[in-house]
């Protein structure tokens, strides 16, 4: 295991206001504690998974950690620079990916990645020897010049992709990776973040899916309601039985203990 | 710096790329006012030109009004009875019938009050016209038996000082304040709604939230953009307008001449308006960014037309404003562009105007990129 630590956690906490109707459903209860108490750390080089059933809290932790939302408590600090006090500084260093960060339908590739290269200050000699090997590896060169709108689904992620690391960032944050692609975008996809832990990158990502988890990870944190019941290596977690059985284990002693 | 230059140059080739905005917004508008007002304009002079003698039957012609009323009229003789003849005006055969007494020139000089009878139908336009022309012959020529004083009687003098000039002056700075406040407006609405609430409900604005640029850099960026884009749609609106009017008042008797204005006239309501237009832009995008869908914008919006609204009605009724006035943002705009069009344009209120809109566009910038920075109304779904 690594010693340098590029992503440390601290008692991060997120809640939500609930609805009123809501609220008398849930016996006067006000929020919606979406993250709680989260601490860990991730380290340079390694991709680390955030698994959880849906609505866990992984996606909020990520979008903390992509200084898109803020915590009501606790920190994180990427690479030693803080999401809460300096998130321009954090936005610099790091690769975010989402389904729900969308890129205009109107533009091509091409333009995009100008554009986001643009945003971040990229050089034109660096962005256009970037822009060469990375169309030339998600096979995007073909398309190059074709707008948004007329991709498929599988070629829009791979724009995607490529347009979130135009500035080469050493922390990459990535939910849900494979939602919603066929098995052969999927592929590149996971190909492609071995590929970059290969080159030294750190990455997260969340997901729900244990044999990506199992595929990828070098180590998981498991959370359930906002709370990190597990976190180990992939191989002490999968020691005794499979990542689904052990997760079966944890979650109902995890919402068994607070019944 | 660099960031908002990035920006400006995503929007306008977001928007200079796609035909079909350009021609929506920039192209369309002119054109339309241009060819709506022109042919309005030209049905409006066909029918002053086109409108024939109404045909009239008059008993007992008086000798003192048969050269007035025949200039005027096709005056027709009668070989039916009355019943058929009232029968005839209802069936637009003929359109008046004018019944004098027997001597009526006699019975005027004898200090009597002879009756005349009118018989017309007033659901025809002939018909009703025939029935005024008489009524106003008949009333210069009861003013000119029993005259008193006269009024501006003599021929060779212009009692109406206004030139044509100062007439158009007049009728511009009613007309275009409220005119250029209301498509500036509209060439507004139509990019910021689209650029701003759309790209949210789409998502796309998010994936410039995770990217170093600074929230203010991305709403001045926005601003500025946006309202270059709109400051043409308003351009061209005005000028499709400015070259219709012409065609336009053509039947009013209202000669326009646009020479009434000079470059700096001109370069003054153009910066007036470019100051007015980052106000509405910084407005726009504020709601829009509150909004939650495109659709849910073009609801907010109302009380921001209706202000607009109200400004530019103001401006037809304060004629001679005090420099109070020229501090409430896009008020001052129209008080300035009234006072361009009359002629009464003074330094002071125009530099004041200047710099309160530029100050509230700041203000409503720096609002736009705390909205930017709050999840809340980001990410609200």
């Amino acid at each position: 295991m690594q010693d340098d630590c590029i992503l440390k956690v601290e008692h991060l906490t997120k809640s939500f206001k609930l609805p009123l109707k809501q609220q008398k459903l849930e016996g006067g209860n006000k929020i919606k504690v979406a993250v709680n108490d989260l601490s860990f750390t991730a380290f340079k080089g390694e991709i680390f998974g955030l698994l959880g059933p849906n609505g866990a809290g992984k996606t909020t932790t990520l979008r903390i950690l992509a200084t898109l939302i803020r915590p009501d408590g606790g920190d994180a600090f990427i690479d030693g620079v803080s999401v809460v006090s300096n998130p321009y500084g954090v936005r610099g260093k790091i690769g975010f990916l989402t389904s729900e960060l969308k890129l205009e339908d109107f533009f091509t590739p091409n333009y995009l990645f100008d554009f986001f290269s643009e945003l971040h200050s990229v050089p034109h000699d660096v962005r256009d020897e970037r822009k060469r090997t990375l169309f030339a590896r998600f096979g995007i060169d073909k398309f190059a010049e074709v707008k948004l709108a007329n991709l498929s689904t599988g070629m829009k992620q791979k724009v995607s992709i490529v347009v979130s690391v135009v500035h080469d960032p050493g922390f990459i944050i990535f939910d849900e990776p494979t939602n919603g692609l066929d098995v052969l975008t999927a592929k590149t996809v996971t190909d492609y973040l071995a590929e970059l832990r290969a080159a030294g990158k750190s990455i997260i990502l969340s997901t729900h899916i244990f044999s990506l988890a199992e595929k990828l990870c070098d180590r998981v944190g498991v959370i359930v309601d906002g709370r990190l019941v597990a976190l180990d290596t992939l191989a002490a977690l999968t020691a005794q039985k499979s990542l689904e059985d052990k997760f079966f284990d944890l979650y109902s002693e995890a919402v068994g203990g607070r019944a | 710096m660099k960031a908002v230059l990035a920006i400006i140059k995503k929007e306008f080739a977001r928007f200079f790329r796609d035909k079909r905005m350009v021609l929506t917004t920039i192209l369309m508008p002119g054109l339309l006012i241009y060819v709506v007002y022109s042919a309005i304009g030209a049905i409006t002079q066909s029918m002053v030109e086109d409108s024939a003698q109404p045909v009239v039957y008059v008993q007992n012609m008086p000798q003192s009004l048969e050269t007035v009323l025949e200039s005027v009229l096709e005056v027709r003789e009668q070989t039916v009875s009355d019943e058929e003849a009232k029968e005839q005006i209802i069936n637009g055969d003929i359109d008046a019938l004018v019944i004098f007494p027997q001597n009526f020139d006699g019975l005027t000089v004898s200090q009597n009050v002879p009756e005349v009878s009118i018989y017309y139908y007033s659901a025809n336009t002939t018909s009703s016209s025939a029935y005024s022309v008489v009524v106003s012959v008949l009333n210069s020529y009861e003013q000119q038996i029993a005259n008193i004083f006269d009024i501006n009687a003599a021929q060779d003098v212009q009692y109406d000082l206004a030139d044509s000039r100062s007439v158009s002056a007049y009728v511009l700075s009613m007309v275009v304040p409220m005119v250029l406040i209301m498509l500036m407006l509209s060439g507004c609405i139509s990019v910021v709604l689209e650029s701003i609430a759309g790209e949210k409900e789409r998502g796309t604005i998010a994936t410039l939230l995770v990217t170093p640029v600074k929230r203010s850099h991305l709403a001045v960026g926005k601003i500025l953009s946006l309202s270059a884009i709109a400051v043409l749609s308003g351009v061209s609106s005005f000028v499709g307008l400015i070259l219709s009017l012409p065609a336009l008042m053509s039947g009013s008797g209202v000669e326009f001449t646009l020479a009434a204005y000079g470059a700096l006239d001109y370069i003054g309501i153009f910066l007036v308006v470019i100051s007015t237009v980052l106000i509405f832009v910084g407005l726009l995008a504020i709601v829009s960014a509150y909004a939650k869908s495109t659709k849910e914008a073009n609801g907010l919006i109302a009380p921001v037309m209706i202000l607009a609204m109200v400004c530019a009605l103001c401006s037809m009724f304060i004629t001679s404003p005090s420099i109070g006035l020229y501090f409430i943002p896009v008020l001052n705009s129209t008080l300035c562009i009234a006072a361009l069009m009359a002629g009464t344009f003074a330094v002071m209120p125009f530099v004041i105007t200047m710099c309160v809109n530029i100050v509230f566009a700041a203000l409503l910038s720096v609002l736009l990129g705390v909205m930017f920075n709050s999840e809340k109304i980001m990410f609200n779904k």
